[in-house]
């Protein structure tokens, strides 16, 4: 017997996939590099602005949960038909892009906190840590890709 | 880390030695059918799932922003006893805590007024699923962002009111890190802000 293949429940996974593309890594980032930076600041203050750096990654992070997160909920409308696969597809790309935000901005927050003279190795590092979100980033935008074939099959 | 520990071995061996034994019953006692996710999620009323949503929503935003600004609140009070004058600057770290707990109640109160009251022969329609599990979601995530935001603010704002404490140049320049750490709870808004579209109705 073949299964419904645009169950009424579909959107709940279409919906949990832009729940979980939300980004925990950029708060801790975010946080983690702040207290770094008032350590550095109190014996290096002309380093301050520089070694702000690693806030601004952190926030990139979120910026990348915020893109997918919406560009998933831009494919869920309740009138045209969802399919399950759809669904499926869409949490993966929100798992993908949130897990990838958490290591990043996990990493990101522990070189922040540790900088204390060369803030241009502290760059170079962080930049490795910040393309583990990008990609998750693009394996996201790749997987979402693939729900726009499987618009007409629930007719 | 070695020694794991009778914590480890209740918290994960306990739950999923339960969830082998009641898989295993249902399999060998021929009612194998019995665990349907879909099922499940096509017979749970929409109104569970939105309350649950607006619940967790205002829950967790305020959860954030209470612990934020216990966080930056103890650094005041502890560096105000050597240094009065950070007391009254550093109020503004408090403010951005409480800024998080005003968005969950922004966002809760306009999920609410999705919810209209439906007779039960009309509730469980595509359209009331979909809307049922949009709230949800939503409010998790808004909630969960907030919490984040909350915790990282209240984070920062210590952090800030002990280097206004030690250098008052130094305070301006920490603020930047709370500014961006509140724009994090503005994020969660900002993408659940498509589901105030869709409602519950008939």
């Amino acid at each position: 017997m073949p299964a419904d293949l645009c169950p009424p429940y579909a959107p709940f996974f279409g919906f949990a996939g832009v729940a979980s593309a939300v980004t925990a890594g950029a708060a801790f980032g975010t946080a983690k590099a702040g207290i770094g930076i008032a350590g550095l600041g109190t014996f290096k203050p002309e380093l301050i602005m520089r070694s702000l750096v690693p806030v601004v990654m952190a926030g990139i992070i979120a910026v990348y949960g915020l893109v997918v997160s919406v560009l998933i909920a831009g494919n869920l409308t309740p009138s045209k038909g969802y399919p399950l696969a759809a669904g499926f597809i869409h949490l993966g790309a929100g798992l993908s892009c949130g897990m990838t935000g958490i290591a990043a901005g996990y990493a990101i927050g522990h070189v922040g906190d540790s900088v204390t003279t060369s803030v241009v190795g502290m760059i170079l590092i962080l930049i490795f840590a910040e393309v583990l979100g990008l990609y998750g980033l693009i394996v996201a935008l790749l997987m979402n890709t693939k729900v726009t074939a499987l618009v007409d099959v629930c007719n | 880390m070695l020694d794991m520990g009778y914590k480890t071995y209740t918290s994960f061996g306990l739950p999923t030695f339960l969830v082998i034994i009641v898989a295993l019953y249902l399999l060998f006692t021929d009612s194998g059918e019995a665990f349907d996710v879909g099922r499940f999620l096509e017979e749970t009323s929409p109104f569970v799932w939105g309350s649950l949503g607006i619940g967790l929503c205002i829950g967790l935003s305020v959860l954030g922003a209470g612990w934020g600004i216990f966080l930056t609140g103890a650094s005041i009070l502890g560096g105000g006893v050597r240094t009065p004058r950070i007391s009254t600057k550093n109020l503004i770290s408090i403010i951005f805590c409480e800024v998080v707990a005003i968005y969950g109640v922004i966002m809760g109160i306009v999920y609410s007024s999705k919810l209209q009251t439906v007779p039960e022969a009309q509730l469980y329609t595509r359209d009331n699923y979909f809307t049922g599990y949009a709230l949800f979601f939503g409010g998790l995530t808004v909630g969960f962002c907030n919490l984040l935001c909350g915790l990282c603010v209240g984070v920062a704002g210590s952090t800030a009111a002990l280097a206004d404490a030690a250098d008052p140049t130094l305070f301006v320049k920490v603020l930047v890190v709370e500014v961006f750490g509140s724009v994090l709870g503005l994020f969660g808004l900002i993408s659940e802000r498509k589901h105030l579209f869709y409602d519950i109705t008939h």
